[in-house]
């Protein structure tokens, strides 16, 4: 290994620093020896090899906390370290950035890094991308084993009335805690079928009933069943909002939204048709509870609570929010372009059923998404050509924004399996860590016994407190995750 | 970095194990440890070692004897203070690091299966791995598991078929084979595209028969069915009843058969006609003709069902019922989308529109066929919204059913793109499958050329047989035969051996009984490895040369040939027999993983399709054995024998092998196996090198053993030794001592003469297939009598392996395959022939000058 520093090693004399320029250290990594030049180590003398070199003249005591093992014959400083990670790592003395060696995973080179204290702003960007990645993923991963933790957590220490809060809170919320929360789920799940089933039947005009005054009214025992259903509703919603920790954080996150929306407008044309009546004309009112019922519809969405693909479409739309707009935007200038020119093709026709832009955008419309009601439909030779070609111009301008909608869609779908399994394995890595964690503790008081001096108490108990690199500070209060571990074995 | 071990003073030099003292002294000296994986020098401190106490390199720290450090490591050297493990060095990076920081990451580029058997050889639990990794090694591990699975299954229901337990098997196997398997002969490809022809035929018919102009009327003004398109209908359902009868009838697994998916869309297709006759035959006297005749209109629509008998015919089809099944879950997604899109928007609609005067959209029901066909794009324009309120509601509806239907579809066509990729590799496969055995079988595949049928190979790794309850059933037999623990007769055994390979059989079931009845060490061995055996019942078909489970598992043979030598009796060959199974059942699951994953280049080689490489060392033990028995009376009669012995074992014994098919999720407890087998290797080690130093006791012992040692070159001689050699010579520096052992005891008893006829030959090879630099301490070890020459290519068999273990050389194992093809070729002639054909033929193998001499003068020396 011939060094960049090795060629100006002799004539380079800047002041003070000479015994360090001259210094040649041999390091050895796990098998893997390197030499090294003093100025070359102290470009960045925050790193570890640069303290090395630093405090040579310290004394044993001062090397010894910064290496593994010093032989003093060959003037070698062993670290017990990766040596792979290692030579990526002194690239940076080199030519000052670093670039991960393909294969090596990202968490555990940065893990590499901090041990060489070397900046992880040197880590090169294209290999920085590919690191934090994976700590997101990490990240996620840690979110939610803090939700199963948090649902595992059962502190005795706390109020009645808080732990019973507690239960009615997983009782609700998770289904699968335990067997009567899923039933719950699956009859809340029901109610809301029942309901939507009710609310479109209720529309049927041989099922209806005429009153008194020749309005059409929803048959008594659907207005019975819907009663019954929005009575569930409620008692669900209410007791949510009871049990739930945060209650501000509860009311406007978007499922719970959803379930005012379904609730409310019952709720609201109830008090109309009793009170309305005294404030304002009837009609007034019956049209204000019409337009209420539209807003039944919201209880369809009730269901994404029940189902993992919905809040997956859902994120996906979510993130994929550019893309819609794309599509949106690239429809709406065709259906102006298309409209345009149809309209002016269709002009020449005396029997037209273009009768003006704004009402040929809905035939481009249905032209484009390939529908073809075939209630507007051109009839003149240049009208049909133009048809053809919005119809082609549609395909396409639908087809290429949605492909990155579906990518997010797929990429989200997989990996929310990926984390599931992955939390999962967390949680049995942790507990893994804590067992052994004592274990190794006492393994290693015996062996501190028998062979004392050898092992320094610090090595042996490295194991024990080092956990699982998904560990980010979320859960880093040991006692707090140990403690309900245990309680729920 | 090459081999760091060193020549000097690598242990296996020196004839007797260091002292306990030695080597706690040489651990004491030192802080640190190195660590030789694979050629890969890795420097640790022994106080990291000891953070995982349990592991394998845990172990490491407290082992102060020397077979206990063998047990662990493959070889070591106490002056350089290094321990050598004859594993792959990619995997032991990262291990290595889990000893250092805790946490156990994983290579990307390595593959799951491998490295979780990595982790098994170092003791360390996958749950250790963290989550970053996890995730990827768990889905590959699945997705790779169950690869396997189902090409194990598709393989299995090939080979399940047998025929042998009723009458005329022969012709209902004909049968079979040609009704089900279009491929095997013109004739059942003519057969199959007979049968499409008739499905086409009767649904044209069934179609035709509703035209108007071709029904007639019956006395009832009912329309019937046209005469001749009825005839046309009979003879169909004719051909598809008796194509059914007579698949029922050669079916090997009649229930299995019926429960078939697409024999019961067969059954489907022709029940409904013999339904409809049978109805109105038996009810044309009663009057609720008219009941009769609704039950009868809904028969005839389930003769549509006869469209589904072309999935019989079509892969793609058979891979579109497979998707549709395995994403069930997709599915739902899709229609529970689709079905909210429409509960959505239709009811938006109808609240839209329902002023409307002379509006279509009545009620929300009536209003979900509009949504419906608008989501899907259809547009029959029977219902369209009129308001502007309702034709914005339309765009949004159709834009949103472009997507809704969009997002789902991406995944279930990821699954079937898979399966049907998938389904293409097998047939390929397959295909290449029962071509390569119809050769072995007629003998050609001898003549075939060796380069070409590498270069084929490559993707026959493909390939994975199992062994279907034949394996299990032979298990049961052994175990019953445990029980019963009578005397095993060796000369018996040897005749049999010598007569022909039928005598298999019999030696499989003679074999076990020894091993149970007795507690020697070697019977444990036995045991356990009937325990892999029955552990996995399924390997993959093609052995290969650079396993290293092999090399472990050939320890225990290794161990009974030293048995032979403290007293005459021989039980040895027994339990050899049974071991050769397993042995290739073994490296071959093994080679089929690692090589797959780790020496890609090298992996294409080893999948020979002829499994000829372990061939090769039987052919050099062979060689070996009956060149001293030449001059002996009996080389007449064994010579022979062992040949034809051995080839028709050769040609027998891989295909049973192959079928076999891997099971990986087994390879766990086999792993275990390996490990509690070394423990038990090293017992009788020991032993023989205690007889060793008393000199007076060897050699009053030397006649019985100079006999006990001719039986066992007989049995040598056997077809699974021969086999079973290769693995057992690739065993790793263990045994020298031992081996050097007994070479000393034949040369005492002056069996010396026989010794050093081909050491040339055997240097030459030697230094054909290593590195120079490894050999010369091998030939200090060396002594004279044959088993210097069996040492030899126990040797060269070692540097194979070393060669074929460091992924630089794929020429070299591409070199060594060919010149091991053509042994086989050579073997039928005589045995000197053999070996220098051997050197002659592969021109492209190096040798070195010199080195028969260097041999030859070692051997004089002593």
């Amino acid at each position: 290994y011939k060094m960049a520093g090795d060629s100006r090693f002799p004539d380079v004399d800047t002041d003070g620093s000479e015994k360090s320029e001259e210094m040649e250290i041999v390091v050895n990594v796990g098998g893997v020896r390197q030499v090294f030049y003093g100025d070359n180590l102290n470009q960045y003398p925050e790193t570890r090899l640069a303290e090395l070199v630093n405090c040579l003249s310290g004394g044993y005591d001062s090397i010894f906390s910064l290496c593994d093992d010093y032989d003093p014959g060959k003037r070698e400083f062993y670290f017990d370290r990766d040596p792979d990670a290692f030579k990526c790592i002194i690239d940076v003395y080199y030519f000052g950035e670093i670039h991960m060696k393909k294969g090596i995973c990202p968490i555990c080179f940065k893990n590499e890094m901090e041990f060489w204290k070397v900046d992880l702003k040197f880590l090169d960007d294209c290999c920085k991308a590919h690191l934090s990645e994976k700590k997101e993923e990490l990240e996620e991963i840690a979110r939610r084993v803090q939700l199963i933790l948090d649902d595992l957590g059962v502190d005795a220490s706390e109020s009645r009335w808080k732990r019973c809060q507690k239960y009615i809170w997983k009782f609700l919320e998770k289904p699968e805690s335990s067997y009567p929360a899923r039933v719950i789920a699956v009859l809340s799940f029901l109610f809301i079928l029942i309901s939507s089933v009710v609310m479109c039947v209720g529309t049927i005009p041989d099922l209806q009933v005429v009153d008194a005054e020749g309005n059409r009214m929803e048959h008594p025992t659907l207005d019975s069943i819907e009663t019954a259903c929005i009575g569930w509703f409620t008692m669900e919603y209410v007791l949510r909002l009871i049990s739930s920790p945060n209650k501000l954080h509860f009311a406007l996150s978007f499922m719970n939204i959803v379930d005012v929306l379904a609730i409310l407008p019952f709720y609201v044309s109830l008090t109309l048709t009793h009170l309305g009546a005294k404030l304002m004309e009837l009609s007034n009112v019956q049209q204000a509870v019409q337009a209420l019922r539209i807003m039944r519809i919201a209880r369809i969405f009730k269901l994404a609570r029940h189902s993992s693909g919905l809040q997956t479409l859902t994120y996906a739309l979510k993130r994929s929010f550019k893309e819609l707009g794309l599509l949106l935007m690239y429809l709406a200038v065709g259906i102006f372009v298309f409209s345009a020119l149809g309209y002016t093709m269709e002009q020449s026709h005396p029997e037209t059923l273009f009768k003006s832009i704004p009402q040929s955008f809905w035939w481009a419309i249905i032209t484009m998404t390939t529908v073809g009601y075939g209630d507007i439909y051109p009839k003149t030779t240049l009208g049909k050509l133009n048809a053809a070609i919005s119809f082609l111009c549609g395909v396409i301008a639908i087809a290429l924004p949605i492909h990155p909608i579906i990518n997010n869609f797929v990429r989200y779908y997989n990996k929310q399996r990926v984390l599931e399994t992955a939390a999962k394995h967390e949680l049995e890595l942790m507990e893994l860590n804590s067992a052994e964690g004592k274990a190794t503790g006492s393994r290693s008081e015996l062996e501190d016994l028998s062979r004392e001096g050898k092992d320094d108490p610090f090595y042996s108990s490295r194991i024990k407190v080092s956990h699982s690199d998904t560990f980010i500070h979320l859960l880093s209060e040991e006692k707090n995750y140990r403690t309900r571990l245990q309680s729920c074995k | 970095m090459p081999l760091g071990m060193n020549k000097h003073g690598s242990r296996s030099t020196t004839s007797l194990p260091p002292d306990p003292t030695e080597i706690v002294r040489s651990k004491a000296c030192s802080r640190r440890v190195k660590l030789n994986v694979g050629g890969l020098a890795h420097e640790v401190l022994w106080r990291t070692l000891d953070r995982l106490p349990r592991t394998r390199l845990g172990k490491l720290r407290d082992c102060n004897t020397h077979d206990s450090l063998m047990e662990i490591c493959d070889d070591y050297n106490l002056e350089e203070n290094e321990y050598f493990f004859d594993r792959h060095p990619g995997a032991f990076t990262s291990i290595l690091n889990f000893y250092r920081t805790g946490k156990l990451h994983m290579m990307e580029e390595m593959c799951a299966l491998s490295f979780s058997q990595e982790l098994d050889y170092w003791g360390v639990d996958e749950i250790y791995l963290e989550s970053c990794c996890q995730a990827r090694y768990h889905q590959k591990k699945e997705q790779m598991n169950e690869e396997l699975k189902r090409e194990a299954e598709t393989l299995r229901e090939r080979e399940g078929e047998e025929f042998d337990n009723t009458c005329c098997a022969e012709k209902r196997k004909k049968l079979w084979d040609l009704l089900e398997k279009p491929n095997s002969s013109v004739a059942a490809k003519i057969l199959a595209i007979i049968s499409i022809m008739f499905i086409v035929l009767s649904t044209i018919a069934l179609s035709l028969n509703t035209l108007p102009e071709l029904q007639g009327v019956d006395e009832f003004g009912q329309t019937t069915d046209n005469p001749q398109l009825a005839h046309v209908e009979a003879v169909c359902i004719a051909w598809f009843t008796m194509e059914y009868l007579l698949r029922f009838l050669s079916s090997p697994k009649k229930w299995k058969f019926f429960k078939g998916p697409l024999n019961a869309i067969d059954l489907l297709a022709i029940l409904p006609y013999y339904v409809t006759i049978f109805l109105t035959e038996s009810n044309k006297s009663v009057l609720q003709f008219q009941n009769v005749r609704r039950v009868v209109q809904i028969f005839r629509i389930m003769r549509i069902l006869r469209i589904l008998k072309l999935a019989r015919h079509s892969t793609g089809l058979q891979s579109l019922g497979f998707t549709l099944r395995r994403s069930y879950n997709e599915l739902g997604l899709l229609i529970l989308f689709l079905a909210m899109g429409i509960m959505i928007f239709s009811s938006l609609v109808f609240f839209a529109e329902k002023d409307e005067d002379d509006t279509k959209f009545k009620s929300i029901p009536a209003s979900f066929w509009w949504a419906t066909i608008t989501m899907t794009t259809v547009g029959y324009g029977d219902i369209y919204p009129k308001t502007l309120l309702g034709k914005i509601v339309g765009g949004l509806c159709c834009i949103a059913g472009v997507l809704v239907i969009a997002l789902p579809i991406p995944i279930i066509v990821n699954n079937f793109s898979e399966f049907y990729k998938e389904q293409k590799r097998q047939e390929k496969a397959i295909k290449r499958r029962e071509a390569l055995e119809r050769a072995k079988r007629n003998g050609s595949i001898v003549s075939m050329n060796m380069k070409d049928a590498f270069a084929r190979s490559i993707e026959l790794m493909d390939i994975v047989v199992e062994k279907n309850g034949e394996s299990i059933a032979k298990k049961d037999k052994v175990q019953d035969n445990h029980l019963s623990p009578s005397k095993w007769k060796w000369t018996k055994r040897t005749l049999s051996e010598t007569s022909s390979s039928k005598s298999f059989e019999t030696k499989e079931q003679g074999s076990p009984e020894k091993a149970r009845s007795s507690s020697s060490p070697q019977h444990l061995n036995v045991q356990q490895l009937e325990d892999m055996y029955n552990k996995m019942a399924k390997t993959q078909s093609q052995p290969n040369l650079n396993t290293k489970e092999s090399s472990q598992a050939g320890k225990p043979k290794e161990e009974l040939e030293m048995e032979t030598l403290p007293g005459p009796m021989v039980p040895l060959l027994a339990t050899r027999t049974d071991g050769i199974i397993d042995m290739r059942s073994m490296s071959s699951i093994d080679s089929f993983i690692s090589c797959a994953a780790e020496f890609p280049d090298c992996g294409r080689f080893s999948h020979s399709p002829l499994t000829a490489l372990p061939c090769k060392g039987g052919i050099n033990v062979i060689q070996e054995q009956s060149r001293p028995q030449g001059s002996s009376a009996r080389y007449a009669e064994i010579n022979p024998g062992s040949e034809s012995s051995h080839r028709s074992a050769f040609f027998i014994e891989s295909p049973k092998s192959s079928i076999k098919a891997s099971n990986p999720l087994k390879l766990r407890s086999l792993k275990v196996n390996f490990m509690e087998e070394d423990t038990s290797t090293l017992v009788p080690a020991s032993n023989v090198l205690r007889t060793y130093p008393d000199p007076l006791k060897s050699r009053g012992a030397t006649a019985a053993a100079t006999d006990s040692s001719l039986l066992s070159d007989r049995s040598l001689m056997s077809p699974e030794t021969s086999i079973y050699t290769t693995a057992s010579a690739r065993t790793p520096p263990k045994s020298p001592e031992s081996q050097a052992a007994i070479a000393f005891n034949f040369h005492d008893a002056g069996i010396h003469k026989y010794i050093d006829a081909d050491t040339d030959d055997e240097g030459q090879l030697m230094y054909d297939s290593s590195p120079p630099g490894n050999v010369s301490p091998k030939y200090t070890v060396a002594n004279s009598g044959y088993l210097k020459q069996k040492d030899h290519v126990y040797r060269t068999e070692k540097n194979h392996l070393e060669a074929a273990a460091l992924p630089t050389s794929p020429k070299l194992i591409g070199q060594n395959c060919i010149y091991s093809m053509e042994g086989i070729t050579g073997r039928t002639q005589g045995n000197q022939e053999t070996v220098r054909l051997e050197n002659h033929i592969s021109p492209e193998v190096h040798v070195l000058p010199g080195s028969g001499g260097h041999a030859n003068t070692h051997a004089q020396s002593i």
